[in-house]
C-alpha cells in the first residue's frame, strides 16, 4: 500500500520569482494490486507526483510511504516507465530491458535469460540485437516497459507512456498493457491526460487541477475485469462513455474556472 | 534527365590509391586533384616563394633520399606521441570531472578557458628555462597547444547527455559510479571522440611550433635552417609531410571513434 499524505511542493519561478505550488496537501492511498490511473490538465503537479513517488524529487512538506517505509529516494521496489522512453541509444534491446538487472548486479546468463522471457512478453521477440535508433516509436515503449517489468517491481510508475506514440500504436499498447497488468497485477500508477486512456486502464481515476495542483475528485471505475480480452467491447459500453463524459465535463468547469481566475489575475 | 548519380562512386578495375577507401572518399580526391592542379599552375606563374607542386615533391623525394626527413620525422613523432597521449589522458579526465562536478567546472573553468585562448607558444621560454634543448619542452608545447581544446570539448560533452537518461538510470537506484561508467560516459563519448580529433590537430601544430622556436630539432629543425636559407621548396616540402601526419593522426582518431561510436545513426555521425 502505498500512502501520500499532505504533499506539497513548490518550485522556484523564472529568476526566483513567482513561486509556482505544483502540488498542494495532496493525501492518496493507493491499494495493492490496484491500477490507478491519474488524470489532469498540463501544469496539474502530475508528473511530479509520479517523480516524487520515484523518489526523484524532494518535496517540501508531507509524507510517501510504500508498506509503511518512506520513500527518501529511488528503490528496488518501484520502476518506471518515461514518456520519452528514455533508452540507451548504444545498447541493444536486450541490453537495455536488462539495464535494470545489470545495475543490481544480476549476472550476464541470468539478466539476459530474463530479458529475452520479457521481451517476448512486449511481442519483440526478434529484435533482441536491434539498437533502439532502428525501432518505432511503439516498439521503443515496449522496451521501456520491459525492461521496468525486469526488475520485478512492486509498483510500476507510467509518465504518460504513451502520449509521445499515434492513436494507433496507442491503443494497441493500451491492449497489451491491459494484458500484461491482468496477467500480472502488480500496482500501477499510470499517468495521462487522455480520459479514454485513464478510464480503460484504471480501477480508480484520480482528477487532478492545475494551479495549485490538488486532487479534485477519485472517480471508481467498476468496469468488469479483464478487460483485455474486448477492449472495444468495454470502451463502447454505456457505463465507460458515462465516466468519460462525467471526467470531461468536470475538466471544462476547470478550465473556464482557471481562464476566469486569469482574467481577474490580469483585471487586479 | 537522369537521376544523379548517389556516393557508391567506385572504379570498377582500377586498383585504390589509398588504403582508407569508402564510398565518401571520390569527393576528397577530387578536391586534392584540383587543389593540386592549381598549386602547379599558380607555382609555374613565377612568383619567387611559391614553386610549383612538382618541384616540391621532386624535392621531398630528394630529401627523403638524403635521410632528411625521416630520421628528424621518426624524432617529432615520439615527442607528439607522447604529448598527444599526455594531452588525452589528463584532458579526458580533466574535462570528465568538469562536466561532472558542477565545483569542478566552477573551479578550472576560468583557467582553461584563458590558458585555451592565450598563445600557447608564450609558455614556450620558460619550458626552454626549465628543461632546455630537451624533449620534454617540446613535448610540454605540445601539450599546451592540445590538452585545454580536449578539456573543453570533453566538458561539454557530459554536459549535452541528456537529463532523461540520468534520470532514468536514477530511478533504477544506479550509484553515482554505475551512472558514470554505464550512462555518462557511453552518452559523451561520440562529442569527446571528436575532442580528441580537434586535438590531434591542434598536438601537430604544437609540435612543430615546438621544434622551430625552441629545441631545433627534428622536423621544424629542418624547415627553420631551409626557411633562412629563403628555400621555400624545401619548406613547403616538409610542410606536406607534417600535412600528411596530421591527416593520418585524425584518420587513426576517427578509426577509434567509429568503433566506439558505432551505435550513432550514420546522419549524426560527426565529420
Amino acid at each position: 500500500m502505498i500512502e501520500i499524505t499532505g504533499l506539497c511542493k513548490a518550485f522556484a519561478g523564472r529568476r526566483g520569482i513567482g513561486e509556482v505550488q505544483a502540488i498542494q496537501d495532496l493525501s492518496l492511498t493507493v491499494h495493492d494490486h490496484e491500477f490507478l490511473t491519474i488524470l489532469g490538465p498540463s501544469g496539474c503537479g502530475k508528473t511530479t507526483l509520479l517523480r516524487a513517488l520515484a523518489g526523484l524529487v524532494d518535496w517540501d512538506e508531507g509524507e510517501i510511504s510504500i508498506d509503511g517505509k518512506p520513500v527518501r529516494g529511488p528503490g528496488p521496489e518501484r520502476s518506471m516507465v518515461f514518456q520519452n522512453f528514455a533508452l540507451l541509444p548504444w545498447a541493444t534491446v536486450l541490453n537495455n530491458v536488462a539495464f535494470g538487472l545489470e545495475l543490481r548486479g544480476v549476472g550476464k546468463k541470468e539478466r539476459e535469460e530474463k530479458a529475452a522471457h520479457l521481451i517476448q512478453t512486449v511481442g519483440l521477440s526478434g529484435f533482441e540485437k536491434r539498437l533502439p535508433g532502428e525501432l518505432s516509436g511503439g516498439m521503443q515503449q515496449r522496451v521501456g516497459l520491459a525492461r521496468a517489468l525486469a526488475v520485478e517491481p512492486e509498483v510500476l510508475l507510467m509518465d504518460e507512456p504513451f502520449g509521445a506514440l499515434d492513436e494507433q500504436t496507442r491503443r494497441l499498447l493500451q491492449e497489451e498493457l491491459l494484458r500484461i497488468w491482468e496477467a500480472n497485477r502488480i500496482t500501477v500508477i499510470f499517468i495521462t491526460h487522455s480520459m479514454e486512456e485513464a478510464v480503460l486502464l484504471g480501477d480508480r481515476v484520480v482528477l487532478m487541477s492545475a494551479r495549485p495542483g490538488k486532487i479534485q475528485e477519485i472517480v471508481p471505475v467498476p468496469l468488469a475485469r479483464p478487460r483485455s480480452a474486448d477492449v472495444d467491447r468495454v470502451s463502447q459500453s454505456e457505463e465507460f462513455v458515462a465516466i468519460t463524459s462525467h471526467l470531461w465535463t468536470r475538466l471544462r468547469d476547470m478550465q473556464h474556472e482557471l481562464q476566469h481566475r486569469g482574467v481577474e489575475a490580469v483585471a487586479s | 534527365m537522369k537521376a544523379v548519380a548517389v556516393p557508391r562512386l567506385s572504379h570498377p578495375g582500377r586498383p585504390r590509391r589509398l588504403p582508407l577507401g569508402s564510398a565518401s572518399l571520390a569527393p576528397t580526391v577530387l578536391a586534392l586533384v584540383v587543389g593540386a592542379v592549381l598549386w602547379e599552375l599558380v607555382g609555374r606563374l613565377g612568383f619567387p616563394f611559391f614553386p610549383p607542386l612538382s618541384a616540391v615533391l621532386a624535392r621531398l623525394a630528394e630529401m627523403i633520399g638524403k635521410g632528411m626527413i625521416i630520421d628528424p620525422l621518426v624524432t617529432s613523432l615520439g615527442n607528439l606521441a607522447i604529448g598527444f597521449a599526455i594531452s588525452v589522458v589528463f584532458g579526458v579526465a580533466i574535462g570528465l570531472l568538469m562536466g561532472v562536478y558542477h565545483r569542478v567546472h566552477a573551479a578550472l573553468d576560468i583557467y582553461v578557458n584563458a590558458l585555451l585562448t592565450a598563445p600557447s607558444l608564450v609558455f614556450a621560454p620558460i619550458f626552454f628555462s626549465i628543461w632546455g634543448l630537451d624533449r620534454q619542452s617540446i613535448i610540454a608545447v605540445i601539450v599546451m597547444y592540445t590538452i585545454f581544446v580536449i578539456i573543453i570539448n570533453t566538458a561539454a560533452a557530459v554536459e549535452t547527455v541528456p537529463a532523461s537518461l540520468i534520470e532514468m538510470g536514477r530511478s533504477y537506484n544506479a550509484s553515482d559510479w554505475q551512472l558514470f561508467r554505464k550512462v555518462i560516459l557511453p552518452a559523451a563519448t561520440p562529442l569527446t571522440m571528436a575532442a580528441i580529433r580537434v586535438g590531434a590537430g591542434a598536438a601537430v601544430k604544437g609540435m612543430v611550433n615546438g621544434e622551430m622556436f625552441i629545441a631545433v630539432v627534428g622536423l621544424g629543425a629542418v624547415v627553420t635552417a631551409a626557411g633562412r636559407r629563403f628555400d621555400a621548396t624545401s619548406v613547403l616540402a616538409v610542410l606536406i609531410v607534417m600535412i600528411v601526419v596530421a591527416f593520418v593522426l585524425i584518420k587513426a582518431v576517427q578509426l577509434v571513434d567509429a568503433r566506439l561510436t558505432s551505435w550513432l545513426p550514420p546522419t549524426s555521425r560527426t565529420g
